[in-house]
């Protein structure tokens, strides 16, 4: 195992760990609050992709520029998920969440089938296939533009929830949800708003890895699955977690596929989703009453 | 005297035995002698419409594919029909029922007996081999042919059955085309090649490839020096192409879908992986019209794959396409032209047995010898596993933006570059 086959293997792990983060913190921010798995979430994050394809390619705008339309557009839909959907069994057992996310899933997949065909499609830009060479390990463009939007989100997510009204608000609902209502905190407000920023990190990684992943109805099951990992990882309502844990579970993934055989690779992540639960279930940087 | 009781007795048995085998003898005789002396009875009785099925994933997760299909099989139909139908039958016309797997193994086994019992003479599909695994196993069961269009699996042929046949390359046809062009085209550039580094997804689908290549390679003078699998659901393949790099084979070898296709051959050439030809066998993505269109130049040129594709010298193949074009408003693409073969090989089987029995059909389906299709090969013959012996991938390249062909030379579109020092 030579020097730049190891430095470049972490590099890419890194880059996509990034991508890793932004989903999970969707997913982090709706358990946090509402304390619902949220399944459709990679469905979002389809959503997402197909938002940034069609504004792309009918409207010929950037596709970074498309955040601008993706970003509110996930955001209603999560808000609508909750006033609709979610809200009127907000009181009733888990599983009844857990299934009628599922439900949604399924649903928005075979929207997706039926609206667009489960045929690829594959974003073309200038731009996508711009490599930086340091020696012999290449950077991608794409690659280090996605992370940087996840690197950007979580910051602005992390500040929103420490430095303003509305994340006190929000981080009040998620710790002591009866306590904020008499406080005059308007709960259910705060909850749309909660799901329609998860909704919008769903669909801003969307975006981010538009250009260089083909797009299709069942695309978001490949991230969601290791968002999960990587939301038990960083602690379940962790935003700071799901962005560590993201780069970490993108690292082990890529020290997996160099040092294990096969298709061994995702063993080490999930290895880490199983002992982080025996041993230590709050996550890394949970909150030990979470 | 004792003897004597025990012959009569016999003899009284034997009497009664007799007696009913010569009722028997006696009514086949008058069957024979009906079959001989009334024949216009039975020609009336000749069905005006023939009915075959075809069982493909029509919705679900694989519903576009499945759809696609079966536009190719309507096709074929309609060919057979507009040509004046089954002419030994009195231009008895072909009758499309569609079945639908959804993708599901286990729906097969209710969709092949709901056709069995709609009275279908023979079947095709099934675009996946572990549908085609069933469909085919319960057709045999229901003795019925079944002609498979597209299904890789080896072992869909080597289960030694009667009434299952196969018109697509199976996976060790694959390997062996692949590793022979290789070995032609090493020969006539004077390229030296040996070693082989295959990247492959991990289904039985790619793994069953790249099995045959590590076994098969020494036969044609290469050797599998690296192997690497991921899976199709891994977003990033980096690291896996990382040790392909490594290994610093003369060939790169892929064998997937087209999703992680497009994630191999991205990888690839962000890396600078260089070799002296990338070579997917039995590749989704690398010939798929889409993978071209939509990718950028620099990660598409020059790629090759083993892969099918219609005879592009056919001035039949020409006019099917054409017609069906016409017809639907889409081209057909390669496996489209698979899904579509059976049918016309179907149709003459039901020539030439001049019935419409499974059994007649399925005798005639053994002795197939099929020169009217519009694929890259000798006539069509079936093996006594049921395969089509001379099916024949073609090796094809991404030149200037197209997808040609390019080998062997005679079936060529496009002029090879080999090697391709990427």
């Amino acid at each position: 195992m030579d020097f730049t086959f190891v430095v470049q293997s972490l590099l890419n792990g890194l880059l996509i760990g990034g991508v890793y983060s932004l989903v999970a913190i969707g997913l982090t921010v709706i358990f946090g609050v509402m304390k619902i798995i949220n399944f459709a979430h990679g469905a979002l994050m389809m959503l997402g992709m197909y938002a940034t394809y069609w504004i792309a390619t009918l409207l010929q705008l950037n596709v970074y520029v498309a955040i601008v339309f993706v970003l509110p557009l996930l955001f209603l839909v999560g808000v609508l998920f909750q006033r609709f959907l979610i809200s009127p069994i907000m009181n009733a057992p888990e599983h009844n969440q857990l299934f009628l996310t599922l439900g949604v899933m399924l649903f928005l997949q075979n929207m997706a089938v039926f609206l667009w065909t489960p045929d690829f499609r594959v974003l073309k830009t200038s731009y996508a296939n711009i490599n930086y060479y340091i020696g012999d390990i290449s950077i991608s463009l794409v690659h280090v533009l996605a992370f940087l939007m996840a690197l950007l989100f979580s910051g602005l997510l992390y500040i929103i929830l420490h430095k303003t009204d509305l994340g006190r608000a929000i981080r009040a609902a998620s710790e002591e949800p009866v306590g904020a209502k008499l406080m005059g905190i308007n709960i259910k407000r705060i909850y749309w708003i909660t799901f329609g920023i998860g909704s919008a990190c769903a669909g801003v990684a969307g975006t981010a890895i538009t250009p260089f992943f083909p797009i299709y109805p069942y695309v978001g099951d490949i991230f969601v699955l290791t968002a999960y990992v990587v939301v038990v990882l960083g602690g379940m309502g962790s935003v700071f977690g799901a962005f560590v844990g993201g780069l970490i579970i993108g690292m082990a993934d890529s020290i997996g596929a160099m040092i294990l055989p096969g298709s061994m690779k995702s063993v080490l992540s999930f290895v880490i989703f199983i002992m982080i639960l025996l041993f230590r279930p709050t996550g890394l940087f949970g909150r030990q009453n979470a | 005297m004792g003897k004597l009781k025990k012959n009569d007795l016999v003899e009284k048995k034997i009497t009664r035995r007799e007696f009913i085998k010569n009722t028997a003898r006696a009514t086949a005789t008058a069957a024979t002698i009906g079959t001989i002396g009334f024949p216009t009875v039975l020609r009336a009785a000749t069905p005006s419409e023939i009915s075959i099925g075809h069982i493909h994933p029509l919705s679900g997760f694989l519903a576009f594919d499945g759809q696609e299909m079966r536009k190719a099989v309507m096709w074929g139909v309609q060919e057979v029909n507009d040509a004046g139908g089954i002419k030994s039958l009195g231009g008895a016309k072909l009758k499309l029922i569609d079945a639908d797997s959804e993708g599901k193994p286990e729906k097969a086994i209710s969709e092949v007996e709901r056709l069995e019992r709609e009275g279908v003479v023979a079947m095709t599909g099934c675009y996946q081999s572990a549908v085609t695994i069933v469909a085919t196993q319960i057709a045999e069961k229901l003795k019925v042919p079944f002609v498979v269009g597209v299904a890789s699996a080896e072992a869909i042929t080597k289960r030694g059955f009667q009434y299952t046949f196969r018109v697509q390359p199976s996976s060790s046809i694959f390997v062996r085309r692949g590793l022979g062009y290789m070995q032609q085209l090493s020969e006539k550039t004077n390229t030296k090649l040996e070693t082989i580094a295959y990247i492959h997804e991990n289904t039985q689908f790619g793994q069953t490839l790249a099995d045959f290549t590590e076994k098969l390679a020494g036969e044609y003078g290469f050797k599998v020096t690296k192997r690497v699998e991921y899976s199709v659901k891994a977003p990033d393949v980096s690291t896996e192409v990382g040790k392909i790099k490594a290994a610093k084979a003369d060939l790169i070898f892929a064998s997937g879908y087209f999703g992680d296709g497009v994630r191999v051959a991205r990888a690839l050439s962000n890396m600078r992986v260089k070799a002296k030809a990338i070579v997917g066998i039995a590749q989704g993505g690398f010939s798929h019209p889409k993978f071209v269109k939509e990718l950028d130049n620099e990660i598409t040129k020059g790629i090759m794959d083993v892969n099918f594709q219609f005879d592009p010298n056919s001035a039949k193949a020409k006019k099917t396409l054409a017609g069906f074009e016409a017809k639907y408003g889409t081209k057909m693409s390669p496996s489209m032209v698979y899904a579509y073969s059976p049918v016309p090989v179907i149709a003459d089987a039901i020539e030439r047995a001049g019935s419409a029995d499974r059994a007649a059909i399925r005798a005639a389906l053994v002795k197939t010898h099929f020169t009217e299709h519009i694929l890259p090969q000798g006539p069509i013959e079936f093996s006594d596993e049921g395969q089509n012996i001379n099916a024949n991938p073609l090796l094809m390249q991404v030149l200037n933006g197209k997808v040609e062909v390019v080998w062997p030379e005679k079936y060529k579109t496009g002029d090879i570059v080999f090697p391709f020092n990427k």
